[in-house]
């Protein structure tokens, strides 16, 4: 199974936050640091696309928003009638795995480009399209029949929110200036990308050692839910993929991009449109054990299951 | 020089909050506010001011006893029981 030595830095800041090391990323430069990764991936995304006829998108785009937002309507109910957990609890965590990972993204895309496998550039705007719904959709299940939500700072939230507003400002920046015109930008955004991701990495582990700690206290059910939701989302995006004749690296994008789970964009939203749902046990499973479930062991066994299916003929 | 009794009214919240309560502090009528990043730990757990979602603001609000009352009072009812919110007041001099 192929591994990104990248994903080591996660386990050094988990280490660090375990033994209760006095290492701290200063809020400004974790500011920094998410500011840089969410540019640069857009940035990316938006060099690919400019290539790539736009027309031809609009097909696979509604499908894969449409599949994408059957993952939160799916586990709503399994959350609330399996789970036992209250309708807002159920609704956040719901939109909290319907929605996706820039982080958890960006080590897929490291990992291909270890790999030297080709991966179609424009799964960048999936990444910017597939946060909106699954909010949305999470908000209404939470609260029907407890009033209207306040819409306009969700919107507002949502989609001026700083993870969308640059990973889609980096497109259009990329798309516009083309692989020639960001060329004098390559140095920072480019060919940095894996040392900054490094550093970010350390950064979450810090964070996901604090949440490490209350894992007992979510019981048995959430902890198979956080490994067990992205494994069939990830299922339901590699036979996408395959379908929509997506290449392999695509398709391992498209499964990663299902399998995984919100902790930036998601919580803040969630904690404005739902106030009743408990933040610790969405935040605790999507980055205490979804994410690190993924970037160790999920996304290799998505690459497979990628190369597994293609091997079929695409 | 003349100084003037005030009330100082300090609120401890959650970051997450800070565009809504001073939406809310502005229309009740205060002039103004000075607002810091916070961390602490409180019934709602550890708040380290590692990530938006975990982090707190600490708003402080000069003025008079009604228009602190009135803040407090509309603060209360509205998000004391889904937030991380504390407020407590001081009299104060103003000095200019």
């Amino acid at each position: 199974m192929q591994f990104e030595p990248v994903v080591l830095f996660f386990l050094l800041g988990v280490f660090a936050g375990l033994v209760r090391s006095d290492l701290k990323i200063p809020g400004s430069i974790y500011e920094a640091l998410s500011i840089f990764l969410l540019l640069a991936i857009g940035l990316q995304g938006g060099v690919k696309l400019a290539e790539f006829p736009l027309v031809q998108l609009l097909v696979p785009a509604l499908l894969i928003l449409a599949v994408g937002a059957l993952i939160p309507l799916l586990a709503f109910p399994v959350l609330r009638l399996l789970g036992r957990m209250s309708r807002a609890d159920s609704g956040s965590i719901a939109a909290h795995y319907g929605s996706v990972s820039v982080v958890t993204f960006s080590v897929a895309v490291a990992l291909l480009m270890q790999e030297d496998i080709d991966f179609e550039g424009y799964m960048i705007v999936f990444l910017v399209l597939l946060e909106i719904p699954a909010l949305v959709i999470g908000v209404v299940l939470a609260r029907s029949g407890s009033g209207s939500a306040q819409w306009g700072r969700l919107a507002h939230e949502v989609l001026f929110g700083k993870s969308i507003l640059l990973l889609a400002g980096g497109l259009v920046i990329g798309f516009v200036a083309g692989a020639e015109g960001i060329k004098p930008l390559d140095i920072l955004f480019f060919d940095l990308f894996k040392g900054i991701l490094a550093l970010f990495l350390l950064e979450m582990g810090l964070v996901a050692a604090g949440r490490i700690a209350g894992l007992r206290s979510y019981g048995v059910f959430l902890v198979s839910f956080a490994i067990i939701t992205p494994l069939l989302s990830a299922i339901l995006g590699t036979l996408l993929g395959w379908m929509l004749g997506l290449s392999v690296g695509g398709t391992m994008l498209l499964a990663t991009l299902y399998a995984s789970a919100s902790y930036i964009a998601a919580p803040a939203a969630m904690r404005i449109a739902v106030p009743k749902a408990n933040p610790a046990l969405s935040i605790g499973a999507a980055l205490g054990i979804t994410f690190p479930f993924n970037i160790f062991l999920g996304i290799p066994v998505y690459l497979w299951m990628a190369q597994f299916l293609h091997s079929f003929g695409a | 020089m003349t100084s003037q009794p005030m009330t100082l009214l300090i609120i401890i919240s959650e970051t997450v909050l800070e565009d809504i309560l001073i939406d809310e502090i502005m229309d009740l009528g205060a002039k103004g506010y000075t607002i810091t990043d916070a961390r602490g730990r409180g019934t709602h757990g550890t708040r380290a001011g590692r990530w938006t979602q975990g982090g707190n603001i600490r708003i402080e609000i000069v003025g008079n006893a009604a228009l602190c009352e009135r803040i407090v009072q509309r603060l209360q009812s509205a998000y004391e029981q889904d937030y991380g919110l504390l407020m407590y007041t001081a009299p104060v001099e103003l000095q200019n």
